[in-house]
């Protein structure tokens, strides 16, 4: 028996008619018909590209040369020691490739949608690279088209579009940071290509920002070793400042219509920062570790390898955090909890407090906040639950002064992607088991030399 | 060892930001009881500082600036410190060498943690590590993303980023960055004549020592920390 593998992320458009969400290495779009909860399947794409046997060959290649480059070594150079004394070269050790390599998912993340709507952009992790796909609303038949597929020397970790619309602006594993225009041909040489910035550090969101009053446009990134680097843009060889706070990685930074110089960072310490980013002043700082306590479980607990004798030591990172256009509220989930947390800002001074904690049935994997419709886009891990529960919306409801689940609106969705997708060997899996990583975050913790 | 990994998790200790951190540690000669505070700040720091030669032959040079060797090495690391105290116990009289220390640091990742904007006038990079394999580069000291860092804790206008090194292709590469760099602007052999840090960094450093007894070539190329450009909006 095949189920459908749960969704790993969405978005949808501002006035929510679309919603895409990849599954495996598809996206799917929906179409929402307006006034009603009926959906119909708009459109897919399909990464097929499986680069197991390049990177195969690629790694022999590379034993190859290490061998041909030692016995080149052995056969010309005698080495002499700081005393004038001729030393035994040792030779370098060339590693035989094994069997045991994970295995590679063709995964694609981070979805974003260009501001007008007519693009969808998204990382593959199969060639590090980033995908431009056009959304063509009135073929009936496939509203996704692939326009460029730009790969990179290492992998896209996150990714923003410029004020002008004219560029994407996507930060890498490796710490670096690329500008790709988008109406351009992929571009070959990959290897040559120079960074805008840089970090010595994992790089794990990007945001691109104006400071209203001044005009001047900048561009913040944030990383694995604590840092938010604010630099000025396109200058971005001016380094403005650093948000400093942090404890722990930093794994989401998140924006808000409604007061351009406020910004929100959160990561792998127990802190929700509520920053000014243009004075620099960290305005709140929420600590969340009491209030997630109850729906911490053996999944949160360290790997084994960081463990002690009691097997006690949990491990949790917030994976997501997004804002609302006209709400002064913040939503966030930590990484394989069931638990949606929704703070309020308080306009007055700046302090954060918990409005409401909303459980889920099963654990998010993503979170997308639609800024025009004030809905929350909600994709779960319910391998669990099976046909039911891919992906819930939840907005608020003034008359009960809550954000409320809208189950009607959900069940439609299940019921639709069950009958839809279930036959369809691009989405569904064998067993429970054989499923893409869903939870990355809390593995960027920091362990220190004694572990490695 | 020889070599550490930059890139790597090492357990090292940095402050929050450069207002956590307690200067008055490594230069408890500088604090003014009264007040708590410092009464100088770091203005010069020394990445990679090795067994500290070129702190010790600044200190006597600069009594006004605190002088900082980073190291990302322990036990070179705490050579130094070993070095550091004695040099202080053996000139208690007229409190020598009270403004040069050493921490433990990865100076590629954690610098602004340590030093405010604009705060240092002079950085130097002594004999680094030149990671001769391609696939290494990134870990230079001296890379262009790496600079934008360096031109940030360095003054406007006036910060000095000396370099030295026995390794032809390192220079041509740390010269090529440098000059690409839109806030670095290469100073001449004429200033470099006429600038005592040359001399002492020609001089000072053990690897420095070492390349001369070996009778090897030194390359030298400084730069200054120009001035912002208007920003464009």
């Amino acid at each position: 028996m095949s189920i459908i593998h749960p969704f790993q992320s969405s978005v949808s458009t501002n006035d929510g008619t679309l919603v895409f969400t990849v599954v495996k290495n598809t996206i799917l779009a929906f179409r929402c018909n307006p006034g009603s909860w009926n959906y119909s399947l708009a459109g897919s794409w399909v990464d097929t590209l499986d680069r197991t046997n390049l990177i195969k060959e690629k790694v022999i290649k590379e034993q190859q040369r290490q061998l041909a480059e030692n016995a080149a070594a052995a056969a010309t150079k005698k080495s002499k020691s700081t005393d004038g004394e001729p030393v035994v070269r040792s030779v370098a050790k060339v590693p035989t490739p094994g069997t045991g390599a994970p295995p590679i998912y063709s995964i694609v993340r981070n979805l974003l949608l260009s501001r007008d709507n007519k693009m969808l952009f998204a990382c593959a992790d199969s060639d590090k690279s980033i995908l431009v796909l056009k959304i063509d609303t009135n073929n009936k038949e496939n509203c996704l088209t692939l326009v460029k597929r730009q790969p990179y020397p290492k992998r896209p970790n996150a990714i923003a579009t410029t004020e002008d619309n004219e560029k994407v602006i996507m930060v890498d594993k490796f710490g670096d940071a690329f500008e790709m225009i988008i109406n351009e041909e992929p571009k070959d040489k990959i290897n040559e290509f120079e960074p805008i910035l840089g970090h010595v550090s994992m790089l794990t969101d990007v945001m691109m920002k104006k400071d209203p009053e001044s005009g001047k446009q900048f561009i913040i990134t944030s990383d694995r070793d604590e840092h938010i680097k604010v630099s000025h843009y396109p200058q971005c060889f001016i380094i403005d400042k650093w948000l400093f706070g942090h404890e722990e990685f930093v794994s989401t930074l998140c924006d808000f219509l409604w007061d351009p110089r406020l910004l929100v960072s959160a990561g792998g310490d127990n802190y929700i920062f509520l920053w000014d980013w243009i004075s620099g002043k960290s305005l709140f700082k929420f600590d969340y570790s009491e209030l997630i306590q109850p729906y911490l479980t053996d999944a949160n607990l360290a790997p084994a390898r960081f463990q002690n004798e009691t097997n006690d030591i949990v491990e949790y990172a917030v994976s997501k955090v997004v804002s609302f256009a006209n709400l002064p509220y913040i939503a966030f989930f930590v990484e394989a909890t069931k638990a949606l947390v929704i703070l309020k800002i308080n306009k007055d001074d700046y302090s954060l407090s918990l409005f409401q904690i909303i459980e889920l049935p099963c654990n998010l994997i993503s979170l997308f906040a639609n800024t025009t419709q004030d809905e929350l886009l909600i994709t779960l891990d319910n391998r669990e639950s099976s046909e039911k529960d891919f992906i819930k919306f939840v907005a608020f409801n003034p008359e009960q002064n809550k954000f409320v689940i809208n189950e009607d609106k959900g069940k439609s969705i299940d019921k639709f992607i069950t009958d839809k997708l279930k036959n369809n060997e691009n989405v569904t899996i064998s067993s429970k088991d054989d499923v893409y990583p869903l939870y990355n975050i809390a593995n960027l913790k920091k362990h220190g030399e004694a572990f490695s | 060892r020889a070599h550490s990994n930059p890139f790597s998790d090492h357990q090292l200790e940095y402050p929050k930001s450069p207002s956590d951190m307690d200067w008055s540690r490594l230069y408890p000669y500088y604090k003014d009881e009264s007040t708590g505070k410092m009464t100088n700040k770091v203005t010069i720091a020394d990445i990679g500082c090795g067994f500290g030669g070129l702190l010790i032959d600044l200190s006597p040079k600069f009594p006004q600036d605190l002088i900082l060797g980073m190291e990302i090495r322990v036990q070179v690391t705490n050579y130094v410190e070993d070095r550091i105290i004695a040099l202080r116990n053996n000139n208690v009289t007229k409190q020598g060498y009270q403004n040069i220390n050493v921490l433990r640091g990865n100076a590629m990742k954690f610098l602004p943690n340590f030093f405010e904007k604009g705060q240092l006038n002079k950085m130097f990079f002594c004999f680094p590590d030149p990671h001769f394999k391609q696939r290494k580069h990134k870990a230079r000291i001296v890379t262009t993303t790496l600079l934008s860092e360096y031109a940030y804790v360095l003054k406007e206008g006036e910060g000095v980023v000396y370099t030295i090194t026995d390794v032809e292709d390192l220079h041509l590469w740390m010269v090529k960055h440098l000059e690409a760099h839109p806030l670095f602007e290469r100073l001449d052999e004429e200033w470099e004549k006429n600038d005592e840090c040359v001399q002492i960094m020609r001089n000072a450093t053990e690897e420095g020592k070492k390349v001369e007894r070996k009778k090897g070539a030194k390359y030298i190329a400084c730069f200054r920390r120009i001035s912002n450009p208007e920003i464009i909006i």
